[in-house]
C-alpha cells in the first residue's frame, strides 16, 4: 500500500508492520495457504482485533509472526514482518527466540491445557525474566510476584508454588497472562483469551487485559470470532476470510458501515440482550478448506450478491473512495456504485 | 507421606495373607505326595507315614493351615525339602544379588535410555531415530542368554576383564561391582531397550502438548523445553512401564543368573521348581509377592515426585 514508505523500515508510529504475509500447509503431497497475501500495520498502543469464523486463519497470522507454525508441516513466506527495526520473516531462530515472550508475546486460547502441569505457576511466570532479563532467581520471583498481584490473582504470595490443576480456567488464563506480559512486551498477541471461558469470567478478563494495555500501554492483536467484544476492546478491526483480511476500518467505522458482504453477515449474527437468541442469524454454509479454495472472491458461494465476476477474478483489498482507511476485498462494493450503501447513507 | 507409606505397608498385609493361603492351597491340590517327593521311590510304607506325621499331612487341613500361618510370621518358613537349609535363610542369602541386579539394570537402562528415547524422538524420521528403534528393538527381542554368553565371551574370556564366574564374595564393593557388572549390562541392555521406546513415543506425545507450546512462545531456549518442560511430564509413562517391567525383570532373571553362574532369586525359582520343592516355592511365592508390593509403592512414590497431581491418600 502507497502509505509506507519503501526503505524496509517500519515508519516510527508502528509497532509491527506485516507485509504479504502468506503461510501454507503440506497436505497430501501438495502445498495449500492458510493464510495468504495478509498485510496490515499495528500502531503503537493500538488495539487490532482480528476476526472471522473457526479455520480462517486467525490463529496461523498469529503463530506466524511468532515464528511458531510447526516446522515440519507449515512454511511462512512474507515480504516482511517488521518489528523495531528488524525484519522478523528473515530473522534467525535464535533471534526469533530474542523476540519471544519479550517484544512480542502470546496468550493462547486454551487455557486449561497452555501451562506445564508438572511446574510450579511462580517458576512459569519467572521464566522469561531469567531467560531474557538475566534475572536471579529471587529478582525473578520478586518481579513474576508482582505481576501476578497485577492480573489479580487473589493472594498471589501464598499461591505462587501451586501448581497449575490447582486454579480455575479463569485463573489459569490470568497466570498466562501474567507469564506473557513478565518481560513487559511491545505487543501482546492474544489469540481468543476468553472463548474457552464462561460468560462472566470472560468479562472479567477482557476487563483486565483492557485495564493492562491503559497501564503498560502496549499494543495487541485480540483474535476472536466475537464481534460484540470487538466493539468493546478494540480500535481498529480486520476481518479475515479464508486466509485473507476482507475488510479492515476503525472500529466505529466497521460498526457504522460494514461493507463487505461477509461482515455484515458476521454483524448480523452478534447475540443481542434486547433480541431472542432463537432468531440468531447463522451464515449460511462453510469456510472452505485450504485444500479445496475457490478461485475468485473465497466468499462468493455463500454471498448474496455474488455475480458471475465475483467467481471468476481474484479480488484486491481495495480502500472506500468515502474512507481511505476502509479498505475491502469486494469489487461491487468499491468500484460499482453502491446500491446498498446510497440507501444506507441515505 | 510416611502416613501414606505406613498405609501402603498395611494394606499389604491382606494382600501377603492371601497370597500365602493360596500357596497353602495350591501345594496342597497339585499331584504328587510330598513325603514320596522327599524319600523317592524306593521309600518303604513306613518310612513314608512317618515322613507324613513329621510335615503334619496327616493332621486336619485348618490345623495345618493356622501352624502355617503361625511358623511363617515367626520367621520359620520350614526346610527346604532337597537341601535341608531353612527356606528364609535360603532366600535371604540371594536377595542381595537379586537386588544389585535389578538396581544395576535399572540404573543403566535410565541413564542410557531416557537421553536415547529423548534424542530419537527430536530426530522422529531422522537416520538416527531409525537407527535407535530398530536397536531398541533388537535388544528387546535379543535372547538374555546369548547376549550373555556373547558378553562372556568378549570382556571375560577375550579381555580377561571381569571374572568368568560372577558368584561369590561379597566382602568388598570392589568385588561385588566386578562380578555385577556384566549380568548388570546384559539386564541393562534390556532395559535400555525398553526406556528408550517408552521415554521416545512418550516425548512426541508431550511435544505436541499447548504447554510445549507456550514454553517455545516465551522464547525459551530449546534445551530449557526439552529437559525442562517436556521430559519430566514425558516421565510419567515411562515410570509406569519401567515399574512393571522391573517386577517381571526380578523372576525372569534366570537365563542371566545362570550363564554367569551366578546366585539370584530367579534361579532359586527354577531350581525349586524343577525338584518339585514345595516348600521352597511357597516361600518365594510370598517373597515375589512382598517384592512386588515394594516396586508398585516405589512406583507410586516416583508419581508422587514427577507429577504434582498425585496426592497421597
Ligand atoms: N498443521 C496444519 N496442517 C494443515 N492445515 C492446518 C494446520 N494448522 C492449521 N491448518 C489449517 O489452517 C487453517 C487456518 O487455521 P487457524 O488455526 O489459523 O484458524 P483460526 O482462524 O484460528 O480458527 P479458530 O477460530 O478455530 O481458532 C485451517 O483451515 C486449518 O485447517
Ligand atoms: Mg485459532
Amino acid at each position: 500500500m502507497a502509505r509506507r514508505p519503501a526503505n524496509g523500515q517500519a515508519p516510527a508510529q508502528f509497532a509491527l508492520d506485516v507485509r504479504g504475509l502468506t503461510t501454507s500447509f503440506y497436505v497430501g503431497g501438495k502445498w495449500f495457504p492458510a493464510v495468504r497475501d495478509v498485510s496490515f500495520a499495528l500502531k503503537r498502543h493500538e488495539t487490532l482485533a482480528l476476526v472471522g469464523e473457526s479455520g480462517c486463519g486467525k490463529s496461523m497470522t498469529a503463530m506466524s509472526i511468532m515464528g511458531l507454525v510447526p516446522k515440519d508441516a507449515g512454511r511462512v513466506k512474507a515480504e516482511a514482518i517488521l518489528f523495531e527495526g528488524q525484519d522478523l520473516a528473515r530473522a534467525s531462530e535464535a533471534k526469533m527466540r530474542e523476540v519471544r515472550g519479550d517484544g512480542i508475546s502470546m496468550v493462547f486460547q486454551e487455557p486449561m491445557t497452555s501451562l506445564n502441569p508438572v511446574l510450579t505457576i511462580g517458576f512459569q511466570v519467572s521464566e522469561a525474566l531469567r531467560h531474557h532479563r538475566g534475572l536471579s532467581r529471587r529478582d525473578a520471583a520478586a518481579r513474576a510476584l508482582h505481576i501476578l498481584d497485577q492480573v489479580k490473582i487473589p493472594s498471589a504470595k501464598s499461591r505462587f508454588n501451586d501448581y497449575p490443576h490447582q486454579f480455575s480456567g479463569g485463573m489459569r488464563q490470568r497466570v498466562m497472562i501474567a507469564m506473557a506480559l513478565a518481560c513487559q512486551p511491545k505487543i501482546l498477541l492474544a489469540d481468543e483469551p476468553t472463548t474457552a471461558l464462561d460468560v462472566t469470567i470472560q468479562a472479567q478478563i477482557l476487563e483486565l487485559l483492557r485495564e493492562l494495555k491503559r497501564e503498560t500501554g502496549m499494543a495487541m492483536i485480540f483474535i476472536t470470532h466475537n464481534l460484540g467484544v470487538v466493539a468493546e476492546l478494540a480500535d481498529r478491526v480486520a476481518v479475515m476470510y479464508a486466509g485473507q483480511i476482507v475488510e479492515i476500518a476503525e472500529v466505529a467505522e466497521l460498526f457504522a458501515r460494514p461493507t463487505h458482504p461477509y461482515t455484515e453477515a458476521l454483524l448480523r449474527s452478534i447475540p443481542r440482550s434486547d433480541r431472542d437468541t432463537a432468531e440468531l442469524y447463522t451464515i449460511p454454509g462453510q469456510v472452505p478448506p485450504i485444500t479445496r479454495m475457490p478461485p475468485g472472491c473465497k466468499f462468493a458461494d455463500r454471498c448474496a450478491y455474488r455475480l458471475d465476476r465475483c467467481q471468476a477474478e481474484e479480488q484486491q483489498l481495495a480502500p472506500l473512495a468515502k474512507a481511505p482507511a476502509h479498505a475491502v476485498r469486494c469489487w461491487r462494493r468499491t468500484e460499482e456504485t453502491q446500491p446498498e450503501m446510497v440507501v444506507v447513507d441515505a | 507421606m510416611l502416613a501414606y507409606v505406613a498405609r501402603r505397608l498395611l494394606l499389604a498385609v491382606p494382600t501377603l495373607l492371601a497370597v500365602m493361603t493360596l500357596v497353602f492351597v495350591l501345594v496342597r491340590i497339585v499331584p504328587g505326595d510330598p513325603a514320596q517327593t522327599i524319600l523317592g521311590d524306593q521309600a518303604s510304607q513306613e518310612a513314608l507315614m512317618a515322613m507324613r506325621e513329621r510335615l503334619g499331612l496327616n493332621r486336619p487341613l485348618w490345623e495345618q493351615y493356622i501352624d502355617f500361618l503361625r511358623d511363617a510370621l515367626s520367621g520359620d518358613w520350614g526346610n527346604s525339602m532337597v537341601t535341608g537349609h531353612p527356606i528364609l535363610q535360603e532366600i535371604l542369602n540371594v536377595l542381595p544379588y537379586t537386588i544389585d541386579l535389578t538396581v544395576a539394570s535399572l540404573i543403566i537402562g535410565a541413564l542410557f535410555g531416557i537421553p536415547l528415547g529423548v534424542w530419537s524422538a527430536l530426530h522422529r524420521n531422522r537416520l538416527v531415530d531409525y537407527v535407535t528403534r530398530v536397536g531398541s528393538l533388537l535388544g528387546l527381542s535379543f535372547p538374555a542368554f546369548v547376549s550373555a554368553i556373547l558378553l562372556l565371551l568378549v570382556f571375560s574370556i577375550e579381555l580377561n576383564w571381569f571374572p568368568v564366574i560372577s558368584a561369590g564374595d561379597r566382602s568388598s564393593v570392589g568385588e561385588v561391582l566386578e562380578n555385577l557388572a556384566l549380568p548388570a549390562i546384559n539386564l541393562g541392555l534390556i532395559m535400555t531397550a525398553y526406556i528408550t521406546r517408552v521415554t521416545r513415543s512418550s516425548m512426541l506425545n508431550v511435544l505436541g502438548e499447548d504447554y510445549i507450546r507456550t514454553a517455545h512462545a516465551k522464547g525459551l531456549p530449546n534445551r530449557a523445553v526439552i529437559w525442562i518442560h517436556a521430559l519430566r511430564n514425558a516421565l510419567i509413562p515411562v515410570v509406569t512401564v519401567v515399574g512393571l517391567y522391573l517386577g517381571i525383570l526380578i523372576g525372569n532373571s534366570v537365563l542371566t543368573e545362570i550363564v554367569f553362574n551366578r546366585p539370584g532369586l530367579g534361579k532359586l525359582i527354577v531350581g525349586a521348581l524343577s525338584q518339585r520343592d514345595y516348600t521352597m516355592l511357597q516361600g518365594l511365592m510370598v517373597i515375589y509377592t512382598f517384592i512386588i508390593i515394594i516396586v508398585n509403592l516405589l512406583t507410586d512414590l516416583t508419581y508422587g515426585l514427577i507429577d504434582p497431581r498425585v496426592k497421597y491418600s
